[in-house]
């Protein structure tokens, strides 16, 4: 019962940032998480490039990174910011980043799959740039 | 020559089947986002297992009989249904991780979603259960395991330094950005996933189906303290592998894929296929354990008659309980709940039931009515203690650990 009651606590939904500093708190590991998937598709998509990863596993990869990138989101979504202009700032930057995130994701795993090189480079581009802006986010609002 | 061969085949057994879904996803999680400065942890978890499973061999060759069976009688029915029932939802609950640890790495090799796989691995692992031999089915997935040597091939190839890896187990410290409660939750949970109790059950039930006698505990003590160190090792290249290669990128493991990558990345296309080969075979293998683990304990304990060798009509009720938990394992996966979610929980949850499983064994090991002159050596006593006080506080801290850091996050 200890074990259920402990599940549900901590994968249970998401509650309201209660200050400022919490909800800038929650951006920051947000942005964290959002950084581990689109580096992962970036890692992926370089070793098959260098043709050391095979195209069943590198799908799998991008499908997965793409579905964690977007329940990353939707959390962060369903967060309800303090009402200062600061808040709603950093939320506008965040989400900004994270949906350009998802639709590079989309991208590279849509390129990838019909193996159209050209894209591919064109989706890593836009993919580096989205994980070079979420890592100046997360160094800028760290404690 | 013969003795020398079973003896070997054992050792390298134990080495493939000590990985399993937890240790896989718990060594490239806590790689990525610690280094090796949790390596501590695995070293304590595997002292630990190679103590009570040496004892739990013991037990089964002396007395020919495995764990839960002795465990009603020795501490009475309450304590015993007490013990039987934390035990027994723990290893279903590692079952389903396992069974969904099969899905994935299924995936990784055939992109086609991990749900449409999960019924076909649940059948194949009670398919395996109820019709191949119990010496086939140990081999055959223990020396498949095997191939997760490529993580040590990987992490040669990579030319890591070695000082620096040396340092970072020899002189572990918390990495900047991580609290301290997180790092003694993943601390427990490597422990956890090194101790995970399914692992005694199916070492002395296996005793017992394979008739051990006086003279098989030398042969179980080599197969223990070489094979399980051993295996400790691929769990360390694994956390290795992926501190040199996740870490500098920012890359926290939360998927299998993940784990696989720094192998692609040092050594190519046929070093990842032995990778999958080895996820594949590391996680079934384990299915099988738990899914055996899981009649064994209930068998066990209510005195039914349970084995491989026996037939399936005389153990019926054996059968129907693996049957059961098959079925449970395989629906709880098909909820769509992350199975690496599953798997993070079932190696925590495992540390919380630890005691229930090791003081029995230590108070058993212990009695003169049921061992002889086999008791318990004064070293392996206060080892056992020292041990024991530890997976009190393991399971004390893991539940408190695990809300205050929101499950590691």
């Amino acid at each position: 019962m200890i074990a259920g009651a402990a599940v549900v606590a901590v994968t249970g939904c998401v509650a309201p940032a209660p200050s400022p500093g919490a909800f800038e708190g929650k951006a920051v590991q947000t942005a964290k998480a959002a950084l581990s998937s689109v580096d992962t598709a970036l890692l992926a998509s370089a070793t098959a490039v260098r043709g050391r990863l095979p195209q069943p596993y590198l799908e799998t990869t991008l499908s997965s990174a793409e579905d964690s990138l977007s329940s990353i989101q939707t959390a962060f979504d369903s967060v309800q910011p303090p009402a200062t202009a600061t808040s709603d700032r950093l939320r506008d930057t965040l989400d900004t980043l994270l949906s350009r995130g998802s639709d590079g994701l989309a991208q590279l795993r849509i390129a990838s799959r019909r193996e159209d090189h050209a894209v591919v480079a064109e989706a890593t581009r836009s993919l580096q740039q989205v994980a070079d802006g979420l890592d100046r986010f997360e160094q800028e609002h760290s404690g | 020559m013969k003795q020398l061969l079973s003896v070997a085949l054992g050792v390298l057994t134990a080495i493939g089947g000590f990985v399993d879904i937890g240790d896989l996803v718990t060594s490239g999680l806590v790689g990525s986002r610690f280094g090796l400065s949790l390596a501590w942890a695995t070293l304590v978890g595997v002292v630990g297992i190679c103590l009570f499973a040496e004892m739990s061999g013991r037990v089964a060759a002396v007395s020919g009989r495995a764990t839960f069976d002795l465990v009603r009688e020795r501490l009475g029915p309450r304590a015993g249904l007490a013990n039987l029932a934390a035990s027994f939802l723990i290893t279903v609950l590692t079952f389903a991780a396992e069974v969904g640890g099969i899905a994935l790495a299924l995936e990784l090799a055939s992109s086609v979603n991990y749900l449409l796989w999960v019924p076909a691995a649940g059948l194949a692992v009670w398919l395996v259960i109820w019709r191949v031999r119990f010496s086939v089915l140990e081999n055959v997935f223990g020396l498949l395991g095997l191939a997760l040597v490529v993580f040590a091939v990987a992490l040669w190839k990579l030319s890591p330094s070695w000082s620096d890896l040396a340092h970072q187990v020899l002189a572990p410290h918390n990495p900047s950005g991580e609290g301290l409660p997180t790092y003694f939750y993943y601390a427990i949970a490597l422990f956890g996933a090194a101790m995970t109790p399914y692992e005694v059950f199916f070492f002395s039930s296996g005793g017992v189906e394979e008739h051990w006698t006086k003279r098989d505990i030398r042969t179980s003590r080599l197969n223990v303290f070489v094979g399980f160190p051993l295996g400790g090792l691929l769990s360390l290249s694994i956390a290795a592998t992926a501190a040199l290669v996740l870490l500098p990128r920012n890359i926290e493991v939360d998927a299998l894929a993940q784990v696989g990558l720094p192998v692609a990345v040092a050594a190519g296309k046929l070093a990842l296929a032995a990778a999958i080969l080895g996820f594949v075979a590391a996680t079934f293998g384990a299915a099988l354990e738990t899914g055996l683990s899981s009649g064994y304990a209930v068998a066990q304990y209510f005195g039914w008659q349970w084995g491989k060798l026996v037939r399936p009509r005389e153990a019926a009720r054996f059968h129907l309980v693996v049957l059961a938990s098959t079925i449970a394992a395989v629906a709880t996966i098909l909820t769509t709940i992350d199975p690496i979610k599953v798997t993070e929980y079932s190696v925590v949850f495992s540390a919380v039931a630890l005691p229930l499983t090791y003081l029995p064994i230590l108070v058993i090991s212990n009695d003169r009515d049921y061992m002889g002159d086999k008791v318990n050596g004064r070293v392996s006593n206060l080892l056992g203690s020292v041990f024991l006080v530890l997976v009190v506080v393991a399971a004390v801290a893991a539940i408190p650990l695990m809300l205050a850091t929101k499950a590691g996050q």
